[in-house]
Formats: structure tokens, sequence, C-alpha cells
């Protein structure tokens, strides 16, 4: 398939961006923003984006073709990037953006015209949204959710929108582009993607001095430095790197349930290889159950292995499998002198996974791609002792529980500083209408009048 | 991290102080002097597997947990190998407590616990033959005459660094006097440079005619160096044929640049050109050391840098999917089998990438400190 060069990131790899060429991109998008796309309905944008998202999952959908073929070359397997750009396209509903568009604005119309809820009539107001005309995105480079999700939001809210991706990162969203312009060249012609490495002062001066947004994601580091870059009237989304962990109470921990609950464990580490902020580092499983936490790392060990024939990890750079290979050799040393506080399992002849058990509750940091720790617990307040060294910064937490255990758990770990906490096997998978860091979804990205009759 | 010591049966005679491996080591030491000869590496590594297997504890439970006696060991390449990180951990030695006269401890301001290699005298005069004997084989023919100037702090400063009992080793070797070297340890207990002793080294009169210099250092003392000389604005050109050795990375203790950078620096700065720049790869975990040469890679008319170690040492570069050891050109983990560490453990796995050439490699960097994508919060 070769894709027309529409975006600055079609570009030959020797073509050199200038800050001439970024301003005039920016240009560009406003003047075709305000003709293509300023003016057009929520539901038309809706039904479109919906539609798009249908033809991705369809199998013969020229681009979902291309992104599975080319799978290897942004470090997936091809079933395991099926699997995932599912998950993700299939979020893309129109009753799930009507459920975003309430959640966020009270009313799915508020983007459209002065709407007024029940609450706001009793008070004898009414609102209507503006979003900003041009939205900047600095992507991280590690999976492509989230950029494709800003597109989505982008377009959603009728800015103009110019993706900046990291270096060697614009493969999918790329794609995504291509297949939003192959659909409606002119919602296509609002939106640019281009790639350079972060912290070209040049090029990115140029581009911030237009936004009137900028949604950025990446190190605390990163985000510090682009927050200092932008002009006063830039409005700064930046979503730091964030971690997560699995919870499974005792009482799931029984026959074929507990075999079930593995599997979920597995589909998280699974999915995007477990690279993603929501992916989880560890899985606390708490003492008391059938299942042991021992044993629970072996049965996902065991699952992991079969996972490995169907959804393959996929190969990785010297420098990301040498990380495993060293992690795994400290375990090993740690084994061999007191097995009965650490195990590890390992794929034989590759890296393709690992799972470790420590009795050692502490939180570790995996080196991610199905490195997976499982660790044993008392109950949730000491698993939390324990991660306190990542609290304020974890994302999701995915719990296996009873029912009626699961508002108890979830009003702990809100307390504790989670902003997520989802089902054990869809922590890489969450809905669309999910606030980012607990931050509303669409929310920080407008602007509200209001009329106060 | 919690780590459970040494477990299991009765440690009696856990740290037995071998006869034999005094031998070993009186044997090694003779032959590195003396001229070593290739066709006795196998011999005297199974040997050597074989005594540390049976007086090393810690070491002893590695082989056991992954199925591998000198019973079943055949080929050296098949002596398990431990890695760098278990240094931190186990106490790898077969020298009992009060029998170990000088510890080393690996570098760095990150980690939490440091790797230690235990000495006593036997070993540090394995260590010292040998790393005497290789520098010599390398350079002894260009360092006739040189005045060495060191940028760390003294050994008596530095006593569990075995980068400095190195230096030291080499200071006494040159017979230069014990002012050679330029560092000292600052308040927060970091390395830094003793500018005014430097300058006056670059200033003097009495040498500046005289003698070509030696610069030894680390990397990331040399950046010290050459950004306190570029905001003075001071540039010097030592005599002809002075040279420079670097070695060990940034470690977090100065701004990093590449090595092409570095070099570029160090020759405009200091007047030493680059073929006259050597880089060095040790260790505190091992007894040798490889030193870089340029190789011209038959396939490009690139030069590369490949690092040697001397032939009783031998480096692998090995697959870090399967564990064996890769094809030329390839890039896997450095591991190395250093018969030197004799009272230690002689096959090392280290978290250092290269790139496989001949019978060297390389040296790419360190792996542990390669980010993985996604999320990388490092906790504390």
């Amino acid at each position: 398939m070769n894709l027309p060069n529409y975006f600055l990131a079609d570009l030959p790899p020797e073509a050199t961006l200038s800050p001439m060429m970024i301003a005039e991109a920016c240009q560009t998008l406003k003047r075709n923003r305000e003709q293509y796309l300023a003016n057009r309905s929520t539901q038309s944008l809706v039904n479109f984006l919906s539609e798009l998202a249908e033809n991705w999952l369809e199998p013969e959908f020229q681009f979902r073709k291309f992104a599975l073929e080319n799978s290897a070359t942004i470090g997936f397997s091809r079933a395991t990037l099926e699997k995932s750009l599912d998950n993700f396209f299939k979020q893309l509903t129109r009753e799930n953006f009507h459920a975003l568009l309430v959640q966020e604005f009270s009313d799915a119309k508020r983007l459209d015209a002065l709407t007024v809820t029940v609450a706001e009539q009793k008070q004898n107001r009414t609102a209507i949204i503006n979003a900003p005309e041009f939205q900047v995105h600095i992507a991280a480079g590690n999976i492509p959710n989230p950029t494709l999700t800003s597109i989505v939001f982008g377009l959603l809210t009728r800015s103009a929108q110019f993706v900046k991706c990291a270096s060697g990162s614009t493969f999918l969203p790329r794609l995504f582009a291509h297949s939003i312009y192959g659909a409606d060249p002119k919602l296509g012609a609002c939106l640019e993607i281009a790639e350079w490495r972060g912290g070209n002062h040049v090029l990115e001066n140029a581009l911030f001095a237009e936004a009137d947004c900028v949604t950025a994601t990446g190190s605390d580091e990163t985000l510090d430095k682009i927050r200092k870059h932008l002009p006063l009237k830039s409005r700064f989304i930046g979503h730091g790197h964030r971690v997560s962990f699995g919870f499974v109470a005792h009482e799931v921990l029984y026959g074929s349930r507990a075999k079930k609950i593995v599997a979920t464990a597995a589909d998280d580490v699974v999915e995007w290889n477990q690279l993603g902020c929501l992916s989880p580092h560890v899985i606390y499983v708490q003492l008391g159950g059938e299942i042991s936490p021992e044993h629970f790392a072996q049965l996902l060990a065991e699952e992991l292995e079969k996972r490995e024939a169907n959804e393959p990890r996929g190969e990785l750079p010297a420098e990301h499998a040498a990380a495993i290979a060293s992690r795994r050799g400290i375990y090993e040393v740690r084994a061999a002198h007191s097995p009965e506080t650490t195990r590890h399992w390992c794929s034989k002849d590759s890296t393709a996974w690992t799972v470790v058990f420590e009795a050692d509750a502490r939180f570790q940091m995996s080196c991610l791609n199905r490195f997976i720790y499982v660790k044993g617990v008392s109950d949730l307040k000491t698993a939390l002792e324990n991660a306190d060294s990542v609290r304020g910064k974890v994302s999701t937490v995915g719990i296996a529980a009873p029912e009626e255990k699961a508002q108890e758990i979830a009003t702990q770990l809100a307390r504790w500083g989670a902003t997520r906490v989802c089902p054990l096997g869809q922590m890489q998978n969450p809905p669309l209408t999910w606030r980012h860091d607990g931050r509303p979804a669409l929310g920080d990205l407008v602007t509200w009048t209001d009329l106060e009759l | 991290m919690m780590f459970v010591g040494c477990r299991g049966k009765p440690a009696i005679n856990k740290h037995r102080m071998n006869q034999e491996l005094s031998d070993f080591a009186a044997r090694l030491h003779e032959s590195i002097i003396s001229g070593f000869q290739d066709e006795n590496r196998e011999a005297l590594a199974l040997g050597l597997f074989a005594l540390q297997f049976k007086d090393n504890f810690a070491y002893r439970k590695i082989c056991e947990a992954r199925g591998l006696t000198p019973k079943i060991v055949e080929h050296w390449t098949q002596i398990p190998a431990v890695p760098t990180a278990a240094f931190k951990e186990s106490e790898l030695t077969s020298l009992a407590p009060d029998k170990r006269t000088t510890v080393f401890h690996s570098s760095g301001t990150t980690e939490q616990k440091p790797s230690r290699h235990f000495h006593n005298s036997e070993s540090l005069a394995v260590y010292e033959a040998s790393l005497w004997k290789w520098f010599e084989t390398n350079y002894e023919s260009r360092i006739a005459s040189c005045e060495p100037l060191i940028l760390t702090p003294p050994p008596e400063l530095t006593p569990n660094s075995s980068l400095v009992h190195m230096f030291e080793t080499l200071r006494q070797k040159f017979d230069a006097p014990k002012n050679v070297f330029a560092g000292k340890i600052s308040t927060e207990g970091s390395w830094i440079l003793d500018f005014d002793l430097l300058l006056a080294f670059f200033d003097n009169p009495k040498s500046k005619i005289q003698n070509p210099k030696y610069i030894f250092g680390t990397t990331f003392s040399f950046v010290h160096l050459l950004d306190r000389l570029a905001e003075n604005d001071l540039q010097f050109k030592l005599p002809e044929n002075s040279r420079v050795m670097e070695t060990g990375g940034y470690k977090n203790r100065s701004r990093t640049m590449s090595k092409t950078e570095l070099h570029l620096l160090i020759t405009k700065l200091l007047g030493v050109p680059r073929e006259n720049i050597i880089c060095e790869y040790g260790m505190s975990e091992l007894s040798s050391q490889a030193y870089d040469s340029a190789i011209q890679n038959p396939e490009s008319r690139i030069q590369n840098r490949v690092f040697r170690f001397p032939p009783w040492s031998r480096a692998q570069i090995i697959s870090p999917e399967t564990g064996r050891e890769v094809a030329d050109g390839e890039t896997g983990l450095i591991r190395i089998f250093d018969l030197a560490n004799v009272f230690s453990v002689a096959a090392i796995q280290t978290e250092d990438l290269g790139i496989r050439r001949g019978d060297g490699f390389e040296l790419i960097g360190r792996a542990q400190l390669a980010e993985p994508r996604g999320c990388s919060l490092m906790t504390a």
C-alpha cells in the first residue's frame, strides 16, 4: 500500500522540517478548520467517527490490513496488534460517544447550541461549549491508543490538530490520519501528523506559538520542558507517566473461577505487550484462597506460555531483551538461594514472557514486554502500604473480587489515590468515557459560555 | 528488595580457605607474568570451576539450581556465569571473612547496594599482575618516559575502588610520585577534581617541553575537566605522544555526551589526537580489563573500536533471547570468563551490550539503563 504524501510525516526521511513549514501548516489547518470543520454538527462527527471505527474493525479494510501486515515494524506480533486495535475501535460507537458527551457536558448537543438541563432550568440558565480552534498533541511513543484517542477527541470537539509524534512512532497515527482523509478529505485537511525528536525548540516554538491547547504525554521531565515553552494563552494538558497493578481478593481464588481470573491477568499482561501506563507491573494476590499467590504465579506462567502460541509477543530490540535477561538473572540467583521466597518462570529460549513470584510485597517496576510480578499480601491495605513508593503515580488498579466487595475496594483505592479501578483483564482497555488521570475526558479541552436568564 | 541470605544446610567450611585455590592463584600469577599459554586455558578454566564449585558456597548454589556441576560441564563455555548483580546480594567469594583484606565496590550513585568483590593479598597479586601485563602488552612501547596524571582521588581516600587500585598499580609501575592523583572527595562524597593541581600540571614550564603525558580517568572526570577548561577559555597542547585512557561511563555524575563528542573535545582542549585516546572496559567484579583499538570493518569503510581482553580472560557475546553465543556482527550481552577471578567467580554475566567482532566486541552500553518503552518510573 502506497500512502500518498499528504502529511508531513509522509515526507521521505531525508526531508528536513523548518519552522516556516510548521507555521504554514498551522495556518492551513486553521483555515481548513474554519471552512470544513467548525460548523459540522456533533452528530455528523459522531457518525463519521463511529463509521470509521466500524471500517477499522472490518478484516478487509485496507488501512487495517496494512497495519497488521506491518505489525513487526512497530514491535508487535500481528495477533497482539489485531486484538489491541480491535479493543480500541470497538469503543468508538455512537452509544459510547453519546455517553461521553453526556458525561462531559450533561447534554450531547452542547457543542452545537445553547442547551439546558433540568437542574439548569431550575436556575434559569443555559450554556454552550466552544472547543479550542487549534490543538497540538505531543505524543509519546510507547503505544498508539492515547494518540488515536487525542485525534478522535480533537475531531469531536471540532479543533484543527497538529500531532507531533515521538521519533519512530508515527506509523499508526499516520495510518489512522490517512483513513480519516480517505473517508472525508475535508476532515483530513484539518489534521497534521509530523515526527521529530522531542526538544527541537526551533520547530516546537513555531508550533506552540499557534496552539490554543497543547496535550502531551511523557515523562514528568518532558512535560515540564514543554510547559515552560508554551505561550501564556495556550492551555496545557499533561499526562505524566503512570503505573498500574492488579489485586486479586482471596474469595475468588477457588476452583475454575481462579483459573478464569488467571486468564484475565494474562490478558492484561499480553495486551500491547504490557507497554501502556494502564498495564500491570505487579499482581497482588491475597493470601487465604484455595490458590496461593505462588500457585497463582505458576498458573499465570502456564497461561502466558499458552498465549505465546497464539498471540506471540514478537521480537524485541536487543536492549529491551537484554533488560529482561538481566532482570531474570537476578531472580535466578535469588531463587537459587531462597526458593521459599522467590521463584521465577521464563519462556524457553526467548524472553517472550516471565513471571516472578516474590514473598517480598514491595511494589516493583517491571521491565515490561510481558514480565510480570506476582506478590502475596494479607489484604489490600498491605498491598497499598507496599505500593507507597508509587503512590500518586498509579493510574489503574485491576481487581478480581466478589461483587459485594468491589465498592469497598474501590473506595479504599480512591482514597489512596488510584484514579481508575476496573476488572482484571480490562486494564489496558478503558472505556471511551475514561477520565484520564482522573481528569474530565473532554472537559479540560473546552470552554463554556453560560447564559443567565 | 529483600534478599534472604544463603540458607540451607549448615555451612561447614562455607568459606573454607582452600589451598588448591591458593596454588591455582600462584600458578596463574606466574603464568601471566611469564607469558600465558592459550592452550592451557581450557584445562585451567575447568579446573578453576571445579575449585570454585567446591569452595564458593554462594556460587555453588547457583550452579546446582541450574543443574550444572563440574561432573557435567565439559567445556569452558558451559561454566555457569553469575550476573554482576549477584555480587550485590551474595558473598560470591571463597575467602573466609577473616581472610578478606580488601573489598571492591561497584561505583555509581544510583545503586541501592554496591557490589562486593572480596580480595586478599593473593587475589590482589593476581589482579595486579593481570592488569599490568595487559596494559604493558598493549601500550608498553608507547609509554616510556610518560608522566602520568590520574583524574581520580588517591587510593587512601578510595580504598574500595578497583579502578583506583588499578591506577595506583600503574602509577607505581610508572615510578611516578603519589601526587599525580588529581581527584579529591567532595563533602557530599562524590569524586571531584583538584583544578589547581591540574592546571599546575598542564602549565608546568618544566614539563612543557619534556615528557609526554598519560592522563587516566573516568569518563565523567574528563567531562568535568573539559567543562572547566572550556569555562575558563583554556586550551592546552600536551607534548607529542601524550595519551588519554578513559573508562567507566557517566554514572549520573556529569552531563553526558557521545564518545565522539568527548574525544573531539579531548583533542581540541588537550591536544591529544584520537588515535592516542584509549578506552578501557573493566568493572569491580573482574580482575582483568579490556582495551579498545581501531579495527577496519571488512564490510564497510568504517573503523570499529573493538575491545579485547587478555588471553586469560575471554569475552563472549550472548543472545539475551537464547542465552547462546551470537554470530559475528550481532548484538548481545557481554559475558566474561576471567581466570584471574580466582577467589570469587570466573564466569561473569554483565548487563552491558556489545557487538561481537571476532574474539572482541564493540561496546554499546548498559542494558539496565536502556529505558523500557512505556512508563518507566524508577522506584527509589
